[in-house]
Formats: C-alpha cells, sequence, structure tokens
C-alpha cells in the first residue's frame, strides 16, 4: 500500500474516533434516561426494600456515596466507565466488566464466524445473479436466500437441532463439562451457521451485493478490461466486493449482534446474549447499560472498519 | 440499504408510472403479484378477525383432538398443544401484527422522512445533527434496545413497535436526503423556488409526493414484514403478545415446544405463514424497487 | 466465476467430514474422563445461602452445601447432622443439641478451615429472625423464644408453647458467624450469598461466566468424603434444549423432566427415570374480597365446571392424582374418604343460578347488574408451559358455564406483589410444597390475612378458624389427625381453593450415576453416598416407575 493511504487511514481514524466518542456518550445518556425514566426504583435492592422519604432517601443516597440527582448519577457512572469500571451485576453482585469479557469473546467467536457463512452464502449467489441474471438458476438461488431469511430464527434452529443432531447425529448439541473444551469450535458448527442465515439480512445483503457487482460490471474500466481479455475479476473485486462487503459489514453488525441473542438462547451458547436477556428479565440496570455500550462499540468499530477500507481503496475520499 | 442512494433517478414529472411497469421483466410482475396476493389475504384476514367471522371458537379446546394434521375431523389446519384450531388462530392472529405494525411503518416513514427532508432541503443547518442522530440510532442494536425497553418498562407490543419504528427511521431519513440532494444536484429545488413555490408546497408537493413516494411504499412493505420477524423472536424470548392472545410468534413459540418430539406441524403451520407472508412483502418491496427505482439506467 | 463456486462447494464438504469423524472421538472422551455429575437447571440460582434464597434452584445447590442440626432420612426419620444427640425437657419446652466436635467449616482460600460450634448456630437463628433479613423463613421459627449456648458444644432452644413434632424444624441449615460480611442481619447484597461457606459434602468453588456453579467435593466431611467430585449445575434458558442436552449427554442428570418428555427419556436405554412425590399441589386460588367470589357455592361451582382429569391426561400424561382438599396426597392428613367434586357443568350452572345469577344475552352470567368477570393472575416461571395449558383450559371449562376469565401472566416479582401484597386479583394460580408437617393454619386461618401474609384469598371462616387452633393445640398425633380430617372436609366443601392435583416429578439421569435416592423437594439430600459406576448397569436404588397412560 502507498504511504499516502496510510496517511488517510490515519486522518480517518482521528475523525472516527472522535465521532466514535460522541455517539458512545450520547448512547449512555439515552440509555440511561430510558431506565432512569422506568417505573419502579432501580435503588430498592440497595436500599433494603424501604420505602424512604425525601429527606431519609437522601441520607441514604449519601451514605451510600450515590449523587442525588439523576445527572449526578449518570456523570458518576461514565467517570467509573472511563476507568474501566461498569459497577456492580444487581443480580449475581459480582463486576459487570468481569461477567462481560469472557462471555463477550464467546459472542465476537459466534458472530466473527456467522458474518464468514453469511458471506460464504452470500457472495457467490450475488455475483453469479449479477452476472446471469435471467438464469433460472440465479432466480431459484435467489428465491431460496429470500425463504431462509423470511423463516423465524428460532425455529430453524430447533429444525436443525432436530436434523442435524437427532436425525443424523452429526453435532453434539452443546458443549459438555469443561473437560471436552478442545471441541468446542466444533459445538459451535450449527449456531454459526444459524445466525449465518438467519440473522434476518441475509436476503438484504444479497441483494445489495447483486446490485453493487452488476453496477461495477457495466463499468467502463471493466468493460474495457473484459475487451481486452484480461481478468475482469482481478480488476474489479476492489470495487465489486471489498467495498460493498465491508459496507455490509459494517452495516448489519447490529443485526447481526441482534441475531445472536435468539441463536444463544436456543443453543445454550454462553454469550453477551443470553446476559443481555436475562439481565432484561431481572432488571439489573449495570448489565444492561453496559452490554449495550458495548454492542454500540462494536458496531462503531465496524463502521471504522468501513471507512478504512474505503479510503485504502480510494484514498482521495479523505481529502474530500 | 443505503443502495439507492447511487442510484439515479430520472426528472420528475415527465415520468410515467404506467410505462414503468409495461416495461417491467416479468420476474418484476411475479414478484409484485405475488406481493399483492399476500396483502391482499392479510388485509382480508384483518377484517375476518376484526368482526369476528371465524371457522371455529379460537379459544375452544378440543383435548380429543391436540395437534392434529391439516383436514383432521373439520380442522382445515390442524388443531395445536391445547386442541384449538389453527387455521382460526392464524386468521385471528393477523390481528397482533396489524395495528402496531401500521404504527411503526408511520414513525418509522414520518420521522425518517422529517429528518431526510431536513437534512438535504437544509443541510447547512440540520445535516450535522440528523447524521448524529442517525449514527446514534444506528448504533444501538435493534434487539438489544428492544431488550432495554422491555427491561425498563413492560413487553407490549405496541412499546415494542415504537422502538421499531424509531430504529428504522435513520435509512429511510438517509434515502430520502438522497432524494433530496440528487434534486438539488439538478437544479431542481433552486428552480422551483425561482417559480415562486414556497418550501412548504416543494417538500410536500414535488420531493415527498412526486419524487419519494414510491421509496416510502417499498420501505413500508419492509417494514410490516419486518414486524411479524421481530414479533416472533420476540415471543420466543417470552416478550412477545401473550397467550391467550393469539399472534404468529407466540404460536410457533408454543408449537416448537413439541417440536423434538416430532409433533412438527403445530409449530410449522404459522412459520410457513410467516415466511409466505415476509416473502409477499420482501418480494412486493423488491418488485416495486426494480420497477419504479432501480434498473432504469441499464 | 465456477472457481469461485467450487471452492465454496469444497469448504462445506469439509465442514462436514471433519465433524462427522470428530463426533465419535469426542463420545468416547466423554464417556471415559469425567468423575462428576453436572445437572441441567431451568435458570440460575438467585443466591446461594440458606437464610436468603427463595427459589427451588438455590435451594438444591445449598442442600449440597450446608447442613441443618438434624436431617431426615428417606424413610423419614430425624437422624444426627451437626448435632449428635440431643434431649427434649418433659413439658417439651426445651430442646438441647449435643454438636459434633469433628466438623469443620469450608476453608477460605489459603486460610486454615475453622472449627464448627454452638455461636455458629446461635449466630444463625439470630441473623435469620433478624427483621432486616430478606429470608421466607422467619414465620417458620417465630415458635422459638430463645436459644442459650451451654457450652462450646451444646446449644439449647427454648420454645414459647410446646409443639407437636418439633424436631423436623431444626434441619434448618446452619451458617458460620465469619461468613456473612454484617454480623447482624443478611442482605442479597452481602458477598457471602454469593461466596457460601458450609459443612456440606460439597465445597462452593466458582460461578462461572456461562452461569454454571460448581462444586467440589469436600475431603473433609464429617460425615466421611463423597464419591462425586464434584457438582456442575448447568443453567438453561430454553427447556426443550435442556432436555436435548440430557438425551445427547452433555449434561448428566436433569433435576425436573417435563411430562410431554417422560415417554422419550423412557425409550433411551442410557437414560434411567427416577419418580419422587413432591409434598404439594397445585390449585386456583380465590379472593374472597370480591363479592362474587365470597359465596362459596360459585367457588364450588368453578370446581364442578372444569375437567381435572381430562387435564390431567392430556397436558401431564395421567402423572398425577387429582385432589380434594388442602393437602397432598402422601401426607399423613390427608383424608382419602373425601372424593374429588365430578366434573358436572349442568350441575355447576345451577349452582351458579342458585347464587343469584343469570344467563345474560351473550352467555356471561350476570347477578345484580353485575357480570361474573374475574381475572386470573398467573407467575411466568421457567417451566411454565404446561402451566399454560392448566390456565387457557380453566379459562376455556369457565367460558362454557358462563364465567369470563382474563388471563394475565405477570413476571414473578409483580406477581407476588400483586396477590401477596396487594390483593389485586380475583384468582390466582400457583402450587404449595410442604413439609411433613402439613400445617395449613397459615394458609386459612382469619388472623393470617394481611400483606405478605399466606392467606392472600382473605378466607375468614370462624368454624375453620377454631378446627386450625385446635389442631395447633394438640400435641396428640392420632386427635390432630381426626381434626385434620374433619378440616379437610370442611375446606373440600368451602373451595377457597380450586385444589387440582399432585403431580408426580421425575428426575432423569444417566445410569452411569448410581445409588441416587432423591429428597422430595431438597433433591440433593443423600447425594454424598451418590456415586459413578463404571460399565454395566445396577439395579438402582428404587426401580423406574413406569409411567402409565
Amino acid at each position: 500500500m502507498r504511504r499516502s493511504s496510510w496517511k488517510a487511514i490515519a486522518s480517518v481514524l482521528s475523525q472516527e474516533l472522535v465521532t466514535t466518542a460522541a455517539l458512545l456518550l450520547g448512547v449512555s445518556l439515552v440509555v440511561f434516561l430510558i431506565l432512569y425514566l422506568a417505573p419502579g426504583d432501580p435503588f430498592a435492592a440497595l436500599l433494603g426494600g424501604r420505602n424512604l422519604s425525601g429527606a431519609e432517601r437522601d441520607a441514604a443516597f449519601d451514605a451510600l456515596g450515590i449523587p442525588r440527582t439523576w445527572y449526578g448519577q449518570y456523570l458518576a457512572w461514565v467517570g467509573h466507565v472511563l476507568q474501566g469500571d461498569f459497577g456492580i451485576s444487581m443480580r449475581s453482585g459480582q463486576p459487570v466488566a468481569r461477567e462481560l469479557f469472557s462471555s463477550g469473546m464467546n459472542t465476537l467467536f459466534l458472530t466473527v464466524g456467522s458474518l464468514i457463512v453469511t458471506l460464504g452464502v452470500a457472495v457467490p449467489i450475488a455475483a453469479y445473479a449479477a452476472v446471469q441474471p435471467a438464469s433460472l438458476r440465479a432466480r431459484a438461488g435467489i428465491l431460496l436466500v429470500y425463504l431462509v431469511s423470511a423463516l423465524p430464527t428460532f425455529w430453524l434452529g430447533y429444525m436443525l437441532i432436530y436434523f442435524f443432531t437427532r436425525k443424523l447425529g452429526l453435532f453434539p448439541i452443546l458443549s459438555g463439562s469443561d473437560e471436552t473444551q478442545e471441541y468446542s469450535w466444533l459445538f459451535a458448527l450449527l449456531p454459526v451457521v444459524l445466525l449465518g442465515l438467519g440473522n434476518g439480512a441475509l436476503s438484504e445483503i444479497v441483494r445489495y451485493l447483486r446490485e453493487e457487482i452488476s453496477r461495477v460490471m457495466s463499468e467502463e474500466y471493466v468493460r474495457t478490461a473484459r475487451a481486452k481479455g484480461a481478468s475482469v475479476w482481478r480488476h474489479a473485486y476492489k470495487e465489486a466486493l471489498l467495498l460493498p462487503v465491508s459496507q455490509i459489514i459494517a452495516a448489519k453488525m447490529p443485526f447481526v449482534l441482534g441475531g445472536a441473542i435468539i441463536v444463544e438462547q436456543v443453543f445454550n451458547w454462553p454469550g453477551l446474549g443470553r446476559i443481555a436477556w436475562q439481565a432484561a428479565q431481572d432488571r439489573d440496570y449495570p448489565v444492561i447499560m453496559a452490554i449495550t455500550l458495548l454492542a454500540a462499540l462494536v458496531v462503531r468499530l465496524g463502521s471504522f472498519m468501513h471507512r478504512a477500507v474505503y479510503v485504502a481503496v480510494n484514498p482521495r475520499a479523505s481529502q474530500q | 440499504m443505503k443502495t439507492n442512494f447511487q442510484q439515479d433517478v430520472d426528472t420528475v414529472s415527465e415520468y410515467s408510472q404506467l410505462s414503468a411497469w409495461q416495461s417491467a421483466s416479468i420476474g418484476d410482475r411475479v414478484s409484485v403479484g405475488y406481493g399483492l396476493c399476500v396483502v391482499l389475504v392479510v388485509v382480508l384476514s384483518y377484517i375476518l378477525g376484526a368482526f369476528g367471522w371465524l371457522p371455529h371458537d379460537p379459544d375452544a379446546m378440543d383435548l380429543e383432538t391436540m395437534m392434529a394434521g391439516p383436514f383432521t375431523n373439520g380442522y382445515l389446519l390442524g388443531t395445536d398443544f391445547m386442541g384449538r384450531d389453527i387455521l382460526t388462530r392464524l386468521i385471528l392472529g393477523i390481528q397482533a401484527y396489524f395495528l402496531p405494525g401500521v404504527l411503526a411503518v408511520i414513525i418509522a416513514l414520518g420521522l425518517g422522512s422529517l429528518l431526510g427532508v431536513l437534512a438535504g432541503y437544509w443541510r447547512s443547518r440540520f445535516e450535522t445533527s440528523v447524521t448524529y442522530f442517525s449514527n446514534l440510532i444506528d448504533s444501538l442494536p435493534r434487539m438489544v434496545l428492544m431488550l432495554l425497553v422491555i427491561a425498563a418498562f413492560r413487553p407490549n407490543i405496541y412499546t415494542i413497535m415504537v422502538v421499531f419504528g424509531i430504529t428504522t427511521a435513520p435509512t429511510i431519513a438517509m434515502l430520502v436526503k438522497g432524494k433530496v440532494m440528487m434534486l438539488r444536484e439538478r437544479n431542481f429545488i433552486e428552480s422551483a423556488v425561482a417559480l415562486g413555490l414556497s418550501s412548504r408546497v416543494i417538500i410536500f408537493k414535488h420531493i415527498l409526493w412526486y419524487n419519494c413516494r414510491a421509496l416510502l411504499l417499498i420501505q413500508a412493505t419492509i417494514g410490516m414484514a419486518e414486524a411479524v420477524l421481530i414479533e416472533t423472536s420476540l415471543s420466543y424470548l417470552g416478550f412477545g403478545v401473550q397467550e391467550p392472545t393469539p399472534s404468529w410468534g407466540n404460536m410457533v413459540q408454543a408449537g416448537a415446544n413439541y417440536l423434538m418430539q416430532g409433533d412438527f406441524w403445530p409449530s410449522t403451520a404459522p412459520a410457513i405463514a410467516i415466511m409466505l407472508t415476509v416473502l409477499g412483502f420482501h418480494l412486493l418491496g423488491d418488485g416495486l424497487n426494480n420497477i419504479f427505482e432501480g434498473r432504469r439506467n441499464r | 466465476m465456477s472457481k469461485i463456486r467450487t471452492k465454496v462447494f469444497l469448504m462445506l464438504v469439509a465442514m462436514f467430514s471433519v465433524s462427522i469423524g470428530c463426533s465419535a472421538t469426542l463420545a468416547d472422551t466423554e464417556a471415559a474422563g469425567k468423575k462428576g455429575l453436572s445437572y441441567g437447571e431451568y435458570g440460575r440460582p438467585t443466591t446461594l445461602d440458606p437464610i436468603t434464597s427463595n427459589d427451588m434452584i438455590s435451594m438444591r445447590i445449598t442442600e449440597l452445601l450446608f447442613n441443618g442440626l438434624v436431617g431426615i432420612n428417606n424413610k423419614q426419620q430425624i437422624v444426627p447432622e451437626l448435632a449428635e444427640s440431643w434431649e427434649q425437657s418433659a413439658d417439651g419446652l426445651q430442646y438441647t443439641f449435643h454438636l459434633r466436635k469433628d466438623v469443620k467449616w469450608h476453608p477460605k482460600a489459603g486460610q486454615e478451615a475453622q472449627p464448627f460450634t454452638a455461636d455458629d448456630v446461635i449466630f444463625t437463628y439470630n441473623i435469620m429472625m433478624h427483621p432486616r433479613t430478606v429470608t421466607s423463613l422467619k414465620v417458620r421459627y417465630d415458635f422459638i423464644s430463645e436459644v442459650k449456648k451451654l457450652d462450646q458444644n451444646t446449644v439449647r432452644f427454648t420454645l414459647k408453647r410446646p409443639i407437636m413434632n418439633a424436631l423436623p424444624k431444626f434441619t434448618f441449615k446452619i451458617i458460620p458467624e465469619f461468613g456473612p460480611s454484617n454480623a447482624a442481619f443478611l442482605g442479597r447484597d452481602d458477598p457471602f450469598v454469593q461466596n457460601p461457606i458450609g459443612t456440606g459434602p460439597y465445597r462452593y468453588k466458582e460461578t462461572t461466566a456461562n452461569g454454571e456453579v460448581v462444586l467440589e467435593a469436600n475431603p473433609d466431611y464429617f460425615k466421611g468424603a463423597p464419591k462425586i467430585s464434584r457438582f456442575v449445575a448447568k443453567p438453561f434458558a430454553d427447556q426443550n434444549i435442556m432436555n436435548q442436552a440430557l438425551m445427547y449427554g452433555s449434561i448428566d442428570m436433569s433435576v425436573l423432566v417435563n411430562p410431554r418428555n417422560v415417554p422419550e427419556i423412557q425409550g433411551d436405554k442410557r437414560l434411567r427415570l427416577q419418580s419422587y412425590s413432591a409434598l404439594s399441589y397445585q390449585f386456583f386460588g380465590y379472593n374472597t374480597r370480591n363479592p362474587l367470589l365470597a359465596d362459596k357455592r360459585v367457588r364450588k361451582a368453578f370446581t364442578l365446571a372444569i375437567n381435572r382429569n381430562e387435564m390431567l391426561n392430556s397436558f401431564f400424561n395421567n402423572q398425577g392424582t387429582v385432589i380434594s382438599g388442602p393437602f397432598a396426597p402422601g401426607s399423613w392428613a390427608y383424608n382419602l374418604d373425601v372424593k374429588p367434586l365430578p366434573f358436572d357443568a349442568a350441575e355447576a350452572e345451577k349452582l351458579l343460578v342458585q347464587a343469584g345469577f343469570k344467563k345474560g344475552s351473550d352467555g356471561i352470567m350476570v347477578k345484580d347488574g353485575k357480570r361474573l368477570v374475574l381475572t386470573l393472575k398467573v407467575p411466568i416461571a421457567q417451566e411454565s408451559e404446561s402451566v399454560k395449558r392448566v390456565v387457557l383450559a380453566f379459562k376455556t371449562y369457565l367460558r362454557r358455564v358462563g364465567a369470563e376469565i382474563n388471563v394475565e401472566f405477570l413476571e414473578w416479582q409483580s406477581w407476588k406483589e400483586a396477590v401477596f401484597a396487594n390483593h389485586d386479583f380475583d384468582i390466582m394460580f400457583a402450587s404449595w410444597v410442604f413439609d411433613d408437617s402439613a400445617d395449613i393454619s397459615s394458609l386459612f386461618h382469619s388472623g393470617e390475612i394481611g400483606a405478605w401474609r399466606n392467606n392472600f384469598g382473605g378466607y375468614s371462616n370462624p368454624e375453620i378458624d377454631s378446627l386450625l387452633v385446635e389442631a395447633k393445640n394438640t400435641l396428640d398425633h392420632e386427635k390432630r389427625r381426626t381434626i385434620y380430617r374433619k378440616l379437610h372436609e370442611r375446606l373440600a366443601d368451602e373451595s377457597p381453593y380450586t385444589y387440582l392435583w399432585t403431580l408426580t416429578n421425575y428426575a432423569a439421569y444417566d445410569r452411569k450415576v448410581r445409588a441416587v435416592q432423591i429428597h422430595p423437594y431438597k433433591f440433593f439430600s443423600y447425594a454424598d453416598t451418590w456415586y459413578i459406576g463404571e460399565g454395566g448397569d445396577d439395579k438402582g436404588a428404587d426401580a423406574p416407575a413406569k409411567a402409565t397412560k
């Protein structure tokens, strides 16, 4: 890569860092306000379930070191987060950061794996449909993708378990005790495939890739290359594949994370999605705030990656 | 997806929609035709359900005939895990989506158009804040945000659909903004202003009605499809429409409890209904998109 | 183009062949190398100490971690645990326990194990009774007036009044004085409730990020080291998946099998199905504060209107017994002469008419311009799918006799508030689990009406009150039994509840787990003598009960 493109990426990085910081602040404020406006007292457990008068409550808050106003509480929370302290889970009494780390790794594995599956399915179908739009096979492929995307994810998951595990005996259903951890990648196949196919975004991804590829294919330089007998893909892959794929990953990250909640439930996958579900049931505020923030961070990372790819492919874009 | 952005759109007035339909490919016509059939069935079912014109009592149990397949004892589509008629509950299940889904779509289209016009028409004043807002919403995975709202308030289909509407708005805003900017590029807006048209007329009549209605219609169909899938996922997590009110989501969920024992039908029937409906909405949106928005510069 | 396609195809083939190759080896290693036992749970425990925990999941874990002064063996006899012997004073007011001297608490990491003494017993009693301690146990122990330490290994409990069968009450679990960080009372925020220290056969090791609770064998257990090296409680969000996990060997035991899975597990040679009868029953409870429900004829009509046998048969594969009164059929207090009311919708309608109702034009009964429309509040639990069926069936049956029931499913906490604190309900669905004292006075005595008391329906009847008091003051077992039989008969007629049934519970486990005996509701009481066998099959503790259709 040329030096100028590194420079361009660095400048995008700095821009993106500022945006990300501003967005995370906004996200945390929105989340905080939703929880603040919710009925019920998030401090009830802390105050021992007593109904306190205003003055008593203030005194109790002072004694516990909790700011009295909502913005005070918010700022205190932000301050703690900046020091890497996400608070204590109200359910388990464990530090939130510790709980989230290992499950975060599990979810990361699941989402990255599922993106590979998604692209492994979407790219060939989209490319074929772009090159041979009228062929029966292309239409069948697209229709199949649409059908799969239109099915309820968890039902599809049950069906996968029924046929692959029960009828064919192919996959162990989920990880056994710790002794068998070395095979854990194997248990991951079904959930990864399910999330890859069933995150609800597959049809959109195929459609988008198909349009992008066919647009690039009809461009002047590609046609020239084709006329000269040179490999079309070598000239066009950057614009027809790399850019749209990175765009897809950036745009669909939220869907994949959302789909992970369902898939983790179906396969008893110990990830963030299950923790989020449990926290939603228990109203475990520190946990749910941390998860939301983390999810937003991952989404921003995806968007940053796309910007970086974009600039690397087309360095002049950053000077705009 | 932000595809339409780069797509070119022809001028505003001379463009006839009839000719677009005539020049549409067979595939697109089939897609739109199927989609329209699905919409018709959905609307019809909604009316049947609303007036209570149903083949059976939706709550009537027949414990002798539980989990029966289609065409058993006068149950056209069989019975569920309580011996209730599946067809009746499928028809009535539409009620769970129809109004909430429409509400979500209205919120998404309204808020999306508003933001898009603001950012495109008064770029200097609003673009930064609209972009920030859109990015903010986009940064929150929809499902995570819904779990958050469910945790904070109660699981309620209308609350959930409001969240869905708001989270869909940025996508629509970007599409509308793209349209406005394209019109600006062609000096359309300047000429309109020069002709003495008020901003209100330009925005509502020329931008939104003439140029964005197809786009908004397409987004609306996709939105309805999404609403069904979202309720289904939330039903699985236990946060969807609660029994005994039927929804397709809670029907699949309840039926799936018996799936591992080989009783496929009670969950497969509503799952197929979901699949056909979502497919219909998507194909409709796609077909309309191809006919009115895309492929014309090819 | 074609190149890309071939590549993708090859990749998929590679994926599949690898997985087939590995799943075979996997099964072998699993079978060979495991000495621990992992069991599936319906969720995560809230707390791990015996005082603040109030859910069955926590209770099963604390059973492995802690001991009481006395225990109950599987023949329902009182046996020594932390106390090696005890005396009862002649007036029945004093119980003196002589504690074992060889018991040590589980050691904290890197520290010496501390001995168990009389101070721990007194500490446990005091912290349990402290008004700010969050516990459901307080009411059970308010018959004790004081606890005294006679010496390091002797404690004496003095009772407020003599009560029959007091010894089983001293099964409450003892916690160490040095355990909780707050010595006065125990709240859910105390670190101790997540890092318990006990005397039991298993020590708490950790809770993994996946929510698995890992317990390790306590080699210094005073009854001898347990044979299974560790217990792992695995939480499952989806019970269908839990059953699959059991059938495919990724857990060794399921503590409660869903009725719909019973036939399937019976057909699996690798698994054993073991029934354990809980002293429990399910019921619909009525709020007699509602004038429509204050009339016993209405409540009785509701019981007549529902077909309990049909529900038991259709929803639970007939795995249970329909009951007629407020005791579990396995209990000594149950009166077998009282037969459950039959299903008779016509009779039900007749009773409603007698009570002054008339059928309106829409089929709903009306009395004095008031329509018979009632709200049924039901808690959503993890294993609630069969509950859902019962509740919806109840609604349908009652619709046929002209009562409209609006079902509301609430999460556990809000349900408890609605029913027990605010009494904001007409009908509720729940189940009671009893110990063997079969004490029902807290359920129906008018003195128990009030926020967070067990007489949530506000049921008040002087005749029942006096019978309950009479039973409580009788120390003679036979006399008390006679009174309870009378109570059963009266409460069957009064119908403050619609009594449904006692369900047979089933645990399922891998046949390699041997000598399994299960406590009716504490479950793991005898787990220190379970072991994991090698090859072959033993006869088991008792033959698996056949599910009969």
